[in-house]
């Protein structure tokens, strides 16, 4: 299939989407009714909008399990930013500091007995996103990545 | 949302899965796959209908593979739309579980 990219054709003023989340896994469901709504109004192929949901579960589960957000009110926030040729996210939460671009890599080769399935969440977002980067602000972790949404739909 | 359901055909428990396997929903996919291989030798988790899988959703299938190795049955993970065999691709676990193109049974 003949790359596009997805946001460029559609208006100069980029698409964007902002949300915040309480600390409760029961809040995908508003996350990934946020994930459809900013897909469907760029157009965005449905392999898009499963790894962008993918991507964003994994850091909200993360900082709500393992970073102390479970309850808290507005735990975590993210916004989507359509570019000309990639999908901009930046996740915020008030977890515990956790620089995710530090975290070891799981071992893939593990045999079956051995694998547990724990640090398969970050690894995925490594291997979706680009341009990973994370900072301290305050009492918030910020993490900014890129997802090449046009460079993927050339591969379907 | 997570859908499951239960047959039996030529041997195998199939349990068929559809709709989301996320974090929300993973513990009730284990439960049932758990079940499943407690009561049956050979389990097949027929994936077609599945839309969407998080890596909560692939350490339910882990745990049910490990379970099934240590009683010495057979799990097998079928039919996964293009989109989650992507994410067992980027995982590893084509290399360590047992997954099909189409149903075993």
């Amino acid at each position: 299939m003949k790359a596009h990219a997805p946001c460029a054709t559609l208006s100069t003023i980029p698409e964007e989407i902002s949300l915040c989340l309480n600390g409760s896994i029961h809040e995908l469901e508003r996350l990934t009714a946020g994930v459809a709504q900013f897909c469907a109004s760029n157009s965005l192929s449905a392999d898009t909008e499963f790894q962008l949901n993918l991507v964003l579960e994994e850091l909200f589960v993360n900082a709500v399990r393992h970073g102390g957000c479970e309850g808290m009110e507005n735990a975590a926030c993210f916004s989507l930013t359509c570019q000309p040729d990639s999908i901009a996210l930046v996740f915020r939460d008030r977890g515990g500091p956790f620089d995710l671009t530090q975290a070891p890599a799981p071992d893939l080769n593990q045999p079956l007995a051995e694998r547990r399935g724990g640090g398969l969440g970050i690894h995925l977002v490594k291997q979706i996103m680009r341009d990973v980067a994370y900072r301290r602000d305050g009492d918030w972790n910020v993490l900014t990545m890129q997802h090449p949404a046009a460079e993927q739909q050339e591969t379907l | 949302m997570i859908q499951l359901s239960e047959a039996t055909t030529a041997g195998w428990c199939v349990v068929s899965v559809r709709g989301r396997a996320d974090a929300d929903s993973a513990d009730e996919l284990e439960a049932a796959l758990r079940t499943a291989l407690n009561n049956n030798a050979k389990v097949a988790a027929d994936l077609s209908g599945l839309d969407y899988v998080s890596s909560a959703g692939l350490r339910a299938l882990i745990q049910a593979a490990r379970a099934a190795e240590a009683r010495g049955g057979e799990f097998a993970i079928c039919s996964p739309t293009p989109s989650v065999k992507r994410v067992f691709d980027m995982s590893g676990l084509h290399q360590i579980l047992n997954i099909h193109g189409a149903l075993p049974c």
